[in-house]
């Protein structure tokens, strides 16, 4: 995940890098052809990509500056361009809206293309309003914000369908109940044994905010780690809340769940990280009681975590 | 909740779209111009209508490869009124597709762009080509966080969010899981596999995780056919559910079910369901359906 967020910020910066020079080119270009007044603003407006460009190099700064930062500089460009491009207004006008639904999320883009549909028209027009011109931006400004909705709902259905939770590889809250319903299901049906480990790490905050989500990101795959080696493959080790996890051995007498306990236990003491340390975790063997509904059974198992975590 | 709202304003959007493609075809006077004008707008208007919240269309390939080729054939009827839409391709290079679409938009915005020169003048025309270039490659790697992310989500994840079932190239890994467990549980597993037309496949699946029990994972393994592993105490019980459900079920294509433990291949048995006749089979034999 890190390490993705990583790749695609190199790639943002690779491209402001490129629009930088691409600007330094334009000014060589403009002094080469000899027209002088129009060197300062590619010039100056480079200097602001390089801006952008260490901005975004850096971790601290919000990636969200440099790309106002980048956006500005075309706005500017396109701004003192196009009038003098005015033989060919149609093209010109519908490069700001795309280069916003590039650079910013849907909502401040769409608000700054249409907030902006007067600047451009008049900047074109000059001052009468062109209705061809007006519908075809609109349209294409309507149009190009389908595509990052689609990204949106892409998103959107990928976090409601996908079982497992984005940061480790424990299953996500919701299928979690899912899942852990049905086993339920399954073991009254079967008149099997069902039993349900509450485990909570105490480390999990403190982790993140002293040393990084990289600190925070061991401790959960230690985690996971040590109950995929000494689990079944169908026991379900879920994410409830944030350092709260839920491990529901299916068929598991009540020795035998405290069999599996003790051996995490045991396993997670002897890990040592290199920022927190050994493991704590706190844990909690909880069971269905005879004739013990669900909902009844779901609700004492959020009272036992919530009283895990406070202790 | 909150996805459901969002399904309700991308279908407005697209609507809306739709509706003001339809404005730029009535005001046109180029007949092959406001025929692929309408064709847009009827297009976005279809999706917005077929649109829902799951992955029950995976974008067929003429869904997917349509909007490139009207982009592409608006710029080349009428340059001159359409060349606002140039800038489009940066954007349209963001959505996810296979890689294969991509490449062929990359070569349809190069060849659209080409055919400009004649109308921007050289100067004008090798800046359009920078600038585009650099906001497709901005659109590019936009989409390769989505993507890679699809990839990798798309192998685990249900088709349907809150239905339990899953893509087929799970079933395999889950029978080996469920064959182990059932033998050690002594509990009597077993494959039901169902085939039916294309168009029947989906109300069938619903049906089907509706009328299971909720431990038993249902699977769609290509447009025709689903699986389903049910669990019973014994093989009595397995026999009367069996019958049961396949009556409740009320389809007329082939099925046929196999205990896990007789369970030989998987590859077999849906060839097996491709050849045999329209009724439910158990273990080989022919029961009445």
């Amino acid at each position: 995940m890190a390490e993705r967020q990583g790749r695609r910020r190199r790639l943002y910066t690779a491209w402001y890098a490129c629009a930088a020079l691409l600007l330094l080119g334009m000014a060589a270009w403009l002094y080469l052809m000899g027209d002088y007044s129009r060197i300062p603003l590619p010039a100056a407006l480079s200097l602001v990509m390089l801006a952008a460009t260490l901005l975004s190099l850096t971790r601290e700064a919000p990636p969200r500056v440099a790309a106002y930062l980048a956006l500005i500089c075309g706005y500017l460009l396109i701004a003192m361009e196009l009038p003098r491009q005015a033989a060919l207004p149609s093209l010109w006008v519908g490069l700001p809206p795309v280069l916003a639904l590039l650079l910013l999320p849907l909502g401040p883009a769409m608000l700054l293309n249409l907030l902006l549909t007067p600047a451009w028209l008049a900047l074109l027009g000059n001052g009468e309003l062109d209705q061809d011109l007006l519908l075809s931006y609109l349209t294409l400004v309507v149009i190009a914000a389908l595509v990052p909705w689609e990204q949106a709902r892409q998103h959107a259905l990928l976090r409601a369908t996908d079982p497992l939770d984005p940061e480790c590889s424990a299953v996500g809250h919701d299928s979690l109940h899912e899942r852990l319903a049905s086993e339920a299901e399954r073991a009254s049906l079967l008149e099997q044994p069902l039993a349900v480990i509450l485990i909570h790490l105490p480390q999990l905050e403190m982790a993140e905010e002293q040393f990084g989500p990289r600190a925070q990101q061991a401790l959960l795959d230690s985690l996971c780690q040590a109950v995929a080696k000494r689990c079944r493959e169908h026991d379900i080790l879920g994410r409830e809340g944030a350092a709260d996890f839920w491990l529901v051995l299916t068929d598991t007498t009540e020795s035998g769940a405290l069999l599996v306990e003790q051996r995490l236990r045991q396993a997670l003491e002897r890990t040592t990280l290199l920022e927190t340390g050994p493991i704590e975790a706190r844990m909690r063997l909880c069971r269905p009681r005879r004739a013990e509904s669900w909902p009844r059974f779901e609700q004492r198992l959020h009272a036992i975590t919530q009283s895990l975590a406070d202790d | 909740m909150q996805t459901k709202y969002k399904i309700g304003l991308l279908r407005g959007n697209l609507l809306i779209a739709a509706l003001l493609l339809a404005l730029l075809a009535v005001f046109t006077h180029h007949a092959s111009e406001a025929l692929l004008l309408w064709l847009a707008a009827g297009w976005l208007a279809v999706t917005a209508l077929l649109l829902g919240f799951d992955h029950r269309r995976p974008a067929t390939v003429p869904w997917q490869l349509l909007p490139a080729l009207l982009l592409a054939a608006l710029l080349w009827v009428n340059p001159e009124r359409h060349v606002t839409w140039l800038w489009a391709w940066a954007v349209l290079l963001m959505l996810p597709q296979p890689r294969w679409i991509l490449l062929l938009e990359g070569l349809l915005a190069l060849a659209t762009w080409g055919s400009l020169h004649a109308l921007l003048g050289l100067e004008q025309w090798l800046l359009t080509g920078l600038l585009l270039a650099g906001l497709m490659l901005l659109g590019l790697s936009r989409a390769l966080d989505l993507h890679a992310r699809r990839e990798v989500t798309l192998r685990r994840a249900r088709l349907v969010p809150g239905l339990a079932l899953w893509p087929g190239h799970r079933l395999a890994h889950d029978l080996a899981l469920e064959r182990s467990r059932s033998q050690r549980e002594g509990v009597h597993a077993e494959l039901l596999l169902l085939r039916t037309s294309r168009h029947l496949c989906w109300p069938l699946a619903y049906r089907l995780c509706q009328l299971t029990r909720s431990f038993e994972p249902c699977y769609r393994l290509d447009p025709r056919s689903l699986a389903v592993i049910l669990i019973s105490a014994d093989a009595e019980e397995a026999a009367t559910r069996r019958e049961a459900l396949w009556h409740r079920l009320d389809t007329r294509g082939p099925a046929r079910t196999v205990t896990l433990s007789a369970l030989a291949s998987l590859d077999h048995e849906r060839r097996a369901l491709v050849r045999q006749a329209a009724e439910l089979q158990v273990d080989g034999e022919a029961a009445n359906g």
